[in-house]
């Protein structure tokens, strides 16, 4: 690994070497520093209602099945037969109150414990040989949820997952809280881009700018009414604990003209007000800004938007999750998830989902424009010159670091952290610092678990592997010996 | 969930019901031959993108819907996304998408891609009325863009319901069954 040291000076000070979105030796620090630690978003509870519902999600190159057991309780197996490390499962969604290995027959209930081994006491002479008692399909080192929404961790000793978010989740409710009953997720749409996974993260991290620019056809065609793509710097900007993003300014009104400008019928403005907190419902009702675009280090993003879908002048909103999964420096898979409140109506679930068709995801006319800039600017970041170009990532910052606007007070912004409105790239640089504390923090330890073998390999309540597991510098992976 | 694909849609409510009847129509038929022609000058156009041309031959009731395709073990049932699609198109938002292209500042497009539509197995059934046809085609779309990345594919299968007003084939209704559950292509700003 060569020494990044120069990388991370360079974009603590806001600027980016421009090679970092397409580095070979970048991305596996990333996977070793970032991706080894970090907690990353694999589902929502949603997707698996009912018992023996699993998905099948990834965190880099490891598989797992995420599913709700007998008992509700949802839980993250790494998707490899303990015996020869088999694939276990492979669907990426459905319904099983097992999985059986199809190598050599091993099945395993939804809990992960194992329950057939063909031929034990022929083959291995029974508990003797092979300690089947116990013996589980690998859990996720951590898994915690949020409003639903499960994340898991690579790292045993991550911190709490609330702790992780910290102050962002004040912003997270808005788009998975807007009754008692959360969101539901449908899709994910998949697709891969040839493009850095860091780019989408940082552009719905803060990138109001790219905005009159990137999107003026969807202005054009009449699909977003606010007339003049300008209008986007009237919105403020926010970071917050593990995330940041944008809002726009809405009209003058109160909480409940405001919430229905963006097209949310009564019923569920009542909902909202009856969900949110005193201070969430200001940032609305009193200081006139409404969620947009936001990401969550390091690789989930959220939309929140509202075009018009028909021959109308009525909008509609919608809210999109999605996570930039790092494929390679210069690629990345794109899950699209659509999201809307659990409690809407009906044809309101159907015209948000409408519109966020229209807008984003594979088909989507915003993401169409965004996608094509960010594969060009990985294609571009990937040769010689790249590496002599520090690109400027100070939008909001004077040369002695003072800022161009200073943060709005407690007054003009009831949310945590820190806003302002206007053009900046505070929030990319806020992301890009965390991703170099990161990257200047040794990889993490992982033990190892043996299979099967007396009085070794037990894994604890918690999902840890057993203190009889040996310590090796594998970072960011825990390998399973069969 | 049951019915066709195109029932199952939240925003399929509006679209046509006809259904095909019987086996295939022989390829003399003259019934194929105008529904192979149809296509054929259909993949010609979407090739050029004569999008606006292409919006003409279209019905105002339109149902044009590519869902997502999820891998699933062989008895599950189903292998689509439920409740999500990449297309759930109505004349509207057909016409957003065609008006977008006409724009100066649809980037995605400028330049524009090198498009070959692919167009075979072809085959046509009738309906219970004279002025419906069924017609299923796989399709083979090449993408290239620029002159550094390799060329994108997205292969598929449709099954489209033409309508004959005032003496032209128009779409009626077009189920498109891609056979990616991970699309390659940066984005899908391309019609099939």
């Amino acid at each position: 690994m060569t020494d990044q040291t120069g990388v991370i000076a360079d974009v603590r000070r806001g600027m980016i070497p421009a090679h970092v979105y397409n580095d070979r030796e970048v991305f596996e620090l990333e996977k070793q520093r970032v991706f080894s630690r970090a907690w990353v978003f694999v589902g929502h509870e949603s997707e698996i209602a009912q018992p023996g519902d699993y998905v099948v999600r990834r965190v880099l190159e490891d598989s797992f099945i995420v599913t709700r057991d007998e008992q509700g309780e949802i839980r993250a197996h790494f998707n490899m037969c303990l015996h020869r490390g088999m694939q276990v499962c492979r669907a990426e969604v459905g319904n099983a109150s097992h999985f059986r290995c199809p190598y050599h027959g091993w099945s395993y209930r939804n809990d992960g414990r194992i329950v057939g081994l063909p031929f034990h006491k022929d083959a291995y002479g029974g508990e003797a040989g092979f300690a089947r008692k116990g013996q589980r399909l690998l859990p996720a080192p951590n898994l915690a949820t949020y409003n639903g929404m499960i994340f898991v961790s690579m790292d045993p000793e991550a911190p709490p997952l609330e702790e992780f978010l910290g102050d962002f989740r004040f912003y997270l409710d808005y788009y998975t809280k807007q009754s008692a009953s959360g969101i539901e997720l449908r899709g994910p749409q998949r697709w891969r881009v040839k493009a850095n996974w860091k780019i989408g993260a940082e552009n719905f991290a803060g990138d109001m700018y790219h905005t009159p620019q990137t999107h003026t056809s969807v202005v054009e065609i009449g699909l977003f009414r606010e007339p003049k793509a300008e209008k986007r710097k009237d919105g403020a900007t926010y970071w917050a604990g593990a995330g940041g993003g944008t809002t726009y300014k809405l009209p003058d009104g109160d909480l409940d003209q405001r919430l229905r400008y963006v097209g949310y019928p009564q019923e569920m403005v009542d909902r909202m007000k009856e969900q949110l907190s005193p201070e969430q419902l200001q940032v609305i009702g009193d200081d006139g800004f409404m969620i947009s675009a936001a990401s969550v280090y390091p690789n989930l993003s959220f939309v929140h938007n509202w075009p018009r879908v028909a021959e109308s002048d009525d909008v509609l909103p919608f809210i999109s999750i999605r996570q930039w999964q790092p494929i390679s420096e210069d690629e990345t898979e794109v899950l699209s998830w659509f999201a809307v409140d659990a409690e809407a109506p009906e044809e309101f679930k159907a015209l948000s989902y409408k519109a966020y068709l229209m807008c984003f995801g594979s088909t989507g006319m915003f993401e169409q424009d965004d996608v094509e800039n960010w594969v060009s600017l990985t294609n571009t970041a990937a040769g010689s010159m790249a590496r002599r170009l520090l690109l400027n990532s100070r939008m909001g910052i004077l040369e002695d670091d003072e800022p161009v606007t200073p943060p709005l007070g407690p007054d003009a912004f009831h949310g945590p952290g820190e806003a302002r409105t206007g053009y900046s790239e505070h929030n990319q640089r806020a992301l890009l610092n965390r991703w170099a504390d990161d990257l200047e923090r040794p990889p993490v330890r992982a033990a190892t678990l043996t299979v099967g073998a007396q009085g070794s390999g037990a894994v604890d309540d918690q999902g840890r592997t057993s203190p009889q597991a040996s310590d090796v510098e594998v970072p960011g992976e825990a390998v399973a010996q069969a | 969930m049951s019915g066709t694909l195109s029932e199952q849609s939240a925003l399929g409510a509006h679209a046509s019901r006809v259904q095909r009847t019987g086996r295939s129509l022989p390829f003399d038929d003259p019934r194929h031959l105008e529904a192979h022609r149809w296509l054929v000058d259909e993949a010609w156009l979407l090739d050029a993108q004569g999008y606006e041309e292409w919006l003409g031959l279209i019905t105002d009731d339109v149902h044009y819907l590519m869902p997502v395709r999820v891998t699933t073990a062989l008895g599950a049932g189903y292998d689509t996304a439920r409740g999500m699609a990449h297309f759930d198109e109505d004349k509207y938002s057909l016409s957003r998408r065609v008006a977008r292209f006409l724009t100066e500042h649809a980037w995605t497009e400028d330049p524009p891609s090198r498009l070959r539509h692919h167009l075979t197995n072809v085959r046509t059934f009738a309906t219970d009325t004279d002025d419906h046809l069924v017609v299923e085609s796989a399709t083979l779309l090449f993408r290239s863009r620029g002159d550094v990345r390799e060329g994108s594919f997205v292969s598929a299968g449709r099954e489209d319901l033409l309508r004959l007003v005032d003496g032209r084939w128009m779409l009626a209704r077009r189920v498109i069954s891609v056979d990616d559950a991970v699309m390659r292509m940066q984005n899908l700003a391309i019609f099939l």
